[in-house]
């Protein structure tokens, strides 16, 4: 028969239980703005009846059996990736937008440098006699010159900031996986004590949403509790309790730029790692660095390479006033891309080959604009790409428009999945302070009765005592 | 749904976020008046502009180019005019001075102003128009008929070559007018200046047939000056012309690449409005959530 000491003892541990719960409750509150923090549930169980009267077996109260955490699996399996395509999409659409070098409506742009050479040139081939028409058209085709190099320069400074971005991404993204390593060896010792280690649990899970952020790494559960981290195409960036390292170093082109190469968990050197290896803000850095920013300089190089070629063709047939033929207007760098080192060859606005050839014995005419007629011709001429020059500056434009759209497109499509798998994460393991205040209320009333029951069984032990004195 | 703190504050942060920045791009768009700020925001138009404004530029310039070659070609109708006119008066000369009652002191007189006429003439046939001497042809940096008293005087120093100016992208109209067969070049023995010289001679010489021998290439003269103002007519009529479409394709051009990009003032400022309703609504909304607690009633 169950006597009245443990009947209190039975109620002392019903106290705890109760506490737990207040305690898990509390634990959540305090955790509400915890980014990562899942909401932790503590699980009480009936204690076993220790003893059978006649024929019943009485109960000895409640304990504290677990403190679970609630994570939904299947979310969970979803997030990495969808944080990952965000981050990149959004990364690419950033960079994208925040270069500015080719905007329609910019004065001072390569389509207005264009227009005011072409219309130098109309100017001076009225009069190609006049100095100060040549003198301006001389002005005219180093503004164009300029407009180039300064385009260029803009894109190469866009690009160089993607590096340094880069950079300091591969040093977050090995901070992140070491995190993890490490983790991974706290949480395999904190389940040795047989408890789940739900707050290392959060902050692992933390690092892994940061991982998937900054490079597109995807979670891989073990079967012994780990969880290794894996770039695009399967390569380990955390295996166990070992991490990876990315590092960078130039690229040996001109302008040079980063690859990124890699240090396995193992410690052996895996070398450059192709850029389709990372997703996530990595990627998008990447990805903007060496797709529309490239495609548009290569495609200005090319127009830059193209019209030089076709205004020198022309101008090195024709005359200037001092009879001299054969000078090229444009000259081009042997390397770093023809836009960037277009350069006017001529300084002295008479050596500007406006006149064509002299029938000798007679000289250069000062009047003669034939070869300025000539020169007027390279504006609607097809250049090498096939098109001419003011529908080779209107497609670079639009095509770099166009790859802007896109990447903000996806950028806007992927954010609302990530959003839309974020909110249902933060709907399932997030705290709700009503709920936790309620439970806090619910724990206390227990509390309260349980207090109740140790009153009761003292008054009844007074009562035994009593009989005896 | 479960509806947790974190969702309740994350999607105010979110949506007034949101909200926010579509009050802000309105803003923007109705303060600036275009709607395209990158290329990304109309690919299309974007390239569309580029082309019209090239577009609209050249065609500016070709009716900057025509319309100067107009102005010269002005210069050289008052030129001609002169040049008719100084003819004019020698024909009458030649027709006074060809009636033999005049005397030999009456003749030296007139031999006098026909030679102030030729050197009035040679001044008309040296006009410049800026720094440009407009009968020269190609060679236009110089006098182009020889100014220096003595036997070559009046002679022809400029060249043939018809000077051509864009009247549309590709087409060129002639600018300028050649005249060298008015010089004294012995090549040109009935040549405006050559009669001048002939007639001044004769009248110097106190010769009447002489004098009315002259008439006839001065009636050529007089002719020839003026068929040559009427190509100068025609060619600034073609400038004219030239220069009306010139401005007419810049400014179509213009204000397609503007429509490109220009907004709707009216569309844009209602958006702007709806935009800072929902951004307001938004504000609300997350301060009400907010206020909904337990924690109000325990």
């Amino acid at each position: 028969m169950a006597d009245l000491l443990s009947i209190l003892s039975g109620a002392s541990t019903s106290l705890a239980a109760q506490r737990a719960l207040t305690a898990t409750a509390s634990h959540n509150i305090a955790n509400v703005n915890t980014p990562g923090y899942a909401r932790q549930t503590a699980v009480l169980t009936t204690l076993t009846p220790a003893e059978q009267v006649n024929g019943a077996f009485i109960g000895r109260g409640a304990t504290l059996d677990t403190v679970t955490q609630a994570r939904d699996r299947f979310l969970e399996a979803q997030i990495p990736r969808a944080l990952g395509n965000a981050a990149f999409h959004g990364a690419e659409s950033d960079a994208l937008q925040a270069f500015h070098g080719l905007d329609p409506e910019a004065t001072g742009g390569l389509g207005s440098a264009v227009s005011g050479f072409y219309a130098n040139l109309t100017a001076l081939a009225q009069n190609p006699s006049d100095a100060g028409l040549r003198t301006s058209f001389l002005g005219a085709a180093r503004t164009l010159a300029q407009t180039f190099n300064r385009t260029s320069q803009e894109i190469e400074s866009a690009r160089s900031g993607l590096d340094a971005r880069a950079n300091g991404l591969t040093s977050q993204i090995n901070s992140e996986a070491a995190a993890v390593a490490q983790l991974n060896v706290q949480i395999r010792q904190a389940r040795g004590t047989g408890a789940e280690p739900n707050d290392l649990l959060d902050l692992r899970q933390t690092h892994l949403d940061k991982l998937a952020e900054l490079a597109g790494a995807s979670p891989v559960p073990t079967s012994e509790g780990d969880v290794n981290v894996a770039l695009r195409g399967g390569v380990a960036l955390v295996a166990g309790s070992h991490s990876g390292k990315l590092w960078t170093k130039g690229d040996g082109q001109v302008p040079p730029h980063l690859d990124i190469g890699f240090t396995q968990p193992d410690g052996s050197t895996l070398g450059t790692l192709p850029k389709t290896a990372f997703g996530g803000t990595l990627g998008g850095t990447l990805s903007a660095r060496d797709g529309a920013l490239l495609t548009s300089e290569q495609r200005i190089d090319q127009l830059a390479s193209d019209l030089a070629g076709a205004v020198n063709t022309v101008h090195s047939t024709g005359y200037g006033l001092d009879g001299v033929s054969g000078r090229p207007l444009f000259t081009l760098g042997v390397a770093g891309g023809a836009a960037a080192t277009i350069a006017v060859a001529i300084t002295d606005p008479g050596q500007l080959a406006m006149a064509g050839a002299p029938t000798p014995p007679a000289t250069v005419a000062p009047g003669d604009a034939s070869n300025a007629q000539a020169l007027l011709g390279t504006e609607s001429a097809a250049l090498l790409g096939g098109k001419d020059v003011r529908s080779t500056v209107s497609d670079i434009v639009s095509q770099f428009g166009s790859s802007s759209a896109t990447a903000q497109a996806f950028s806007d499509q992927d954010g609302a999945l990530k959003e839309n798998l974020t909110r249902m994460r933060d709907s399932y393991s997030g705290v709700s302070i009503d709920e936790e205040m309620i439970k806090m209320q619910q724990a206390q009333r227990g509390y309260e009765a349980i207090a109740k029951v140790i009153q009761t069984a003292d008054q009844m032990m007074q009562t035994l005592l009593a009989i005896k004195t | 749904m479960r509806v947790t703190d974190r969702l309740i504050f994350d999607t105010a942060i979110l949506n007034t976020g949101r909200t926010r920045d579509a009050a802000q791009q309105a803003q923007e768009v109705v303060s600036r008046g275009t709607r395209i700020q990158h290329p990304s925001d109309d690919p299309a138009a974007s390239g569309m502009i580029i082309s019209f404004n090239l577009s609209s530029d050249r065609f500016a310039a070709i009716s900057s180019a025509a319309a100067a070659a107009s102005d010269e070609l002005s210069a050289v109708d008052n030129a001609l005019d002169g040049i008719g006119t100084a003819l004019s008066r020698a024909r009458e000369l030649a027709v006074q001075f060809s009636n033999s009652t005049y005397s030999q002191a009456n003749r030296a007189g007139g031999a006098e102003e026909v030679t102030g006429l030729v050197g009035q003439i040679v001044a008309n046939l040296n006009t410049r128009f800026g720094n440009r001497y407009v009968f020269g042809g190609n060679r236009d940096g110089a006098s182009p008929f020889d100014p220096t008293p003595g036997p070559t005087f009046g002679n022809y120093l400029g060249d043939s070559a018809a000077r051509k100016v864009e009247i549309a992208p590709g087409m060129l109209e002639q600018s300028n007018v050649l005249v060298g067969s008015m010089s004294t070049d012995p090549a040109n023995p009935t040549g405006v200046l050559n009669t001048l010289k002939a007639l001044q001679a004769a009248l110097q010489a106190n010769d009447p047939a002489a004098v009315q021998a002259t008439l006839d290439s001065l009636d050529a003269g007089i002719e020839q000056v003026s068929t040559t103002r009427s190509q100068v007519g025609a060619s600034m009529n073609a400038f004219d012309t030239a220069i009306s479409a010139a401005k007419t394709a810049s400014g179509d051009d213009k204000a397609r690449a503007t429509k490109q990009g220009d907004v709707d003032l009216i569309e844009s400022s209602i958006r702007l409005q709806a935009a800072q309703t929902a951004l307001q609504a938004s504000l609300a909304a997350a301060a009400q959530s907010f206020k909904l607690s337990i924690l109000n009633y325990l």
